[in-house]
């Protein structure tokens, strides 16, 4: 037992504060460069680029994809790709001022490590889907849309968590 | 589809008007000839100091990567030859002026000597395997009691291989981006700093392993500052220098350079590793590998950009 509490202790700081942070941090993005933040665009990106080199012909015919191959230059050549960077850079300082880092899969005792790696490759599958319907995903469409005031920013706000409360009544003894 | 075209009145096969000669298997050599300096020369400096029991790893298992690493160098420089048959010359001569004639008699020596070096460890690092031969054994014997001169040769012949790779360079007065004086000490710096992390990556003592992250600390400072100078030498000198200035400030290497090269390969493995002093747990691996990886991102940098500018225009 005491191991356990030992794996789930946090030393994170308070949500609100965070949330406080997040909220001057996008205000600063949009001072320095005139745009929201966002996260799964690094990701778009790099699929992009993974199609386009494996075939070329594919990713040229096909709508969604040909959309980012402008010509001659290369998807990962986006900003996004090198926030992505620092956010990982970022965390990996943040995590060893800490002394947060080491391996380990966060689950709830009751549950396996497995069958928490299987919920969250299949959330994150469900959310790159909806983030690629949505164009953007909780940072660049809700919080970047919400922070210009623009509808379709608090309606992907309020869908997003609408959505996850409803969810979690049934995956909720996966945590609980 | 980006093609250029320009007539020159030279045709000198391979020099000029070439504009590519060079690729990945020489930035390749040059790292790792670097990092083999770097090794090499901690190695001998600390048993020329006589402390070789405070750092094992630099000594033994250090030096045989060095062996790798020579070794894979110099297949990837044979690799690059036009004519490989006709490697045997460039041991036909010694020229004081030619960086390349140094580089090539350095690089034998230290070869021969590293494997010397590793071969007077031979029954410390392989127990199991002891020498047989009677004169295998003598000569092991003449090596452990004569490290401290292997030592004391192959401290300065380190330190000219690693400062030829930038010499080299920098002696090609047709390639503006190379040619200052400052790539020689930075290159010398970088190739000590990768054979510090190196060895950091294979430590499992703690001790050596808090002393190499201070050396490392120290020269990835060192090499931050050439870089500065490399560039406000080039800011300061002529157009076509200019020209080779942009190509790393605001042209086609830039991310790699900036990106790659100075923010992951210097300025973040240095934070983490001035976190680990202040005795934070950091993964020691981390700031190693992004180190490693970047001294050899850095001479891919300067090989390929070095070679897009030119006098030509």
């Amino acid at each position: 037992m005491k191991k356990a509490e030992n794996q789930n202790r946090h030393i994170y700081w308070n949500p609100y504060f965070g949330g406080f942070l997040l909220g001057l941090l996008i205000l600063f993005t949009f001072y320095i460069t005139g745009r929201g933040l966002g996260a799964s665009g690094a990701l778009k990106s790099s699929v992009v680029t993974v199609v386009n080199q494996v075939s070329p012909e594919h990713s040229e015919t096909n709508a969604y994809y040909s959309k980012f191959l402008k010509d001659s230059n290369s998807p990962m050549n986006n900003w996004l790709v090198f926030e992505a960077l620092g956010v990982i850079l970022g965390a990996f300082l943040s995590g060893a001022l800490t002394g947060r880092i080491q391996w380990q899969t966060q689950h709830s005792p009751k549950i396996t490590a497995r069958r928490r790696l299987v919920f969250a490759l299949i959330g994150g599958l469900l959310f790159g889907f909806g983030a690629q319907i949505a164009r953007g995903c909780t940072s660049g469409a809700a919080l970047s849309g919400i922070s210009m005031m623009a509808t379709a920013g608090f309606i992907s706000m309020l869908t997003i968590f609408g959505t996850g409360y409803l969810v979690a009544y049934f995956f909720r003894k996966n945590w609980i | 589809m980006q093609e250029e075209l320009f007539i020159s009145g030279r045709n000198i096969p391979k020099i000029d008007p070439s504009l590519e000669v060079w690729h990945f298997p020489i930035s390749l050599y040059l790292f790792l000839g670097g990092m083999a300096a770097g090794i090499i020369f901690f190695a001998s400096l600390f048993t020329i100091l006589g402390k070789e029991n405070k750092v094992q790893t630099a000594i033994k298992p250090a030096m045989i990567i060095v062996l790798f690493a020579l070794s894979i160098g110099l297949i990837a420089l044979f690799y690059d030859l036009t004519h490989k048959l006709y490697v045997w010359r460039l041991y036909t001569t010694i020229r004081v002026e030619s960086p390349m004639s140094w580089g090539a008699w350095v690089l034998l020596f230290v070869t021969v000597a590293s494997f010397l070096w590793v071969f007077s460890y031979f029954s410390e690092l392989f127990p199991k395997w002891s020498i047989k031969t009677g004169w295998l054994k003598s000569f092991e014997r003449y090596l452990i009691n004569h490290r401290k001169q292997l030592a004391i040769i192959l401290l300065p012949l380190s330190i000219i291989l690693g400062i030829y790779t930038g010499i080299l360079l920098s002696a090609f007065n047709a390639r503006p981006l190379w040619n200052n004086a400052i790539l020689g000490p930075l290159f010398l710096v970088s190739g000590l700093s990768t054979g510090a992390a190196c060895i950091i990556l294979f430590s499992r003592d703690h001790i050596e392993r808090k002393l190499f992250s201070k050396i490392d600390l120290a020269l990835i400072i060192i090499e931050l500052a050439l870089i500065a100078h490399m560039l406000m030498g080039m800011y300061a000198g002529s157009a076509v220098q200019l020209e080779a200035l942009d190509i790393l400030i605001r042209g086609e290497y830039t991310v790699m350079f900036f990106v790659f090269v100075i923010i992951l390969g210097l300025i973040f493995p240095a934070l983490l590793e001035s976190i680990e002093l202040l005795g934070f747990k950091v993964p020691v691996v981390i700031p190693a590998l992004l180190i490693l990886i970047g001294g050899l991102l850095f001479r891919m940098v300067m090989i390929e950009a070095g070679q897009l500018t030119r006098y030509l225009y």
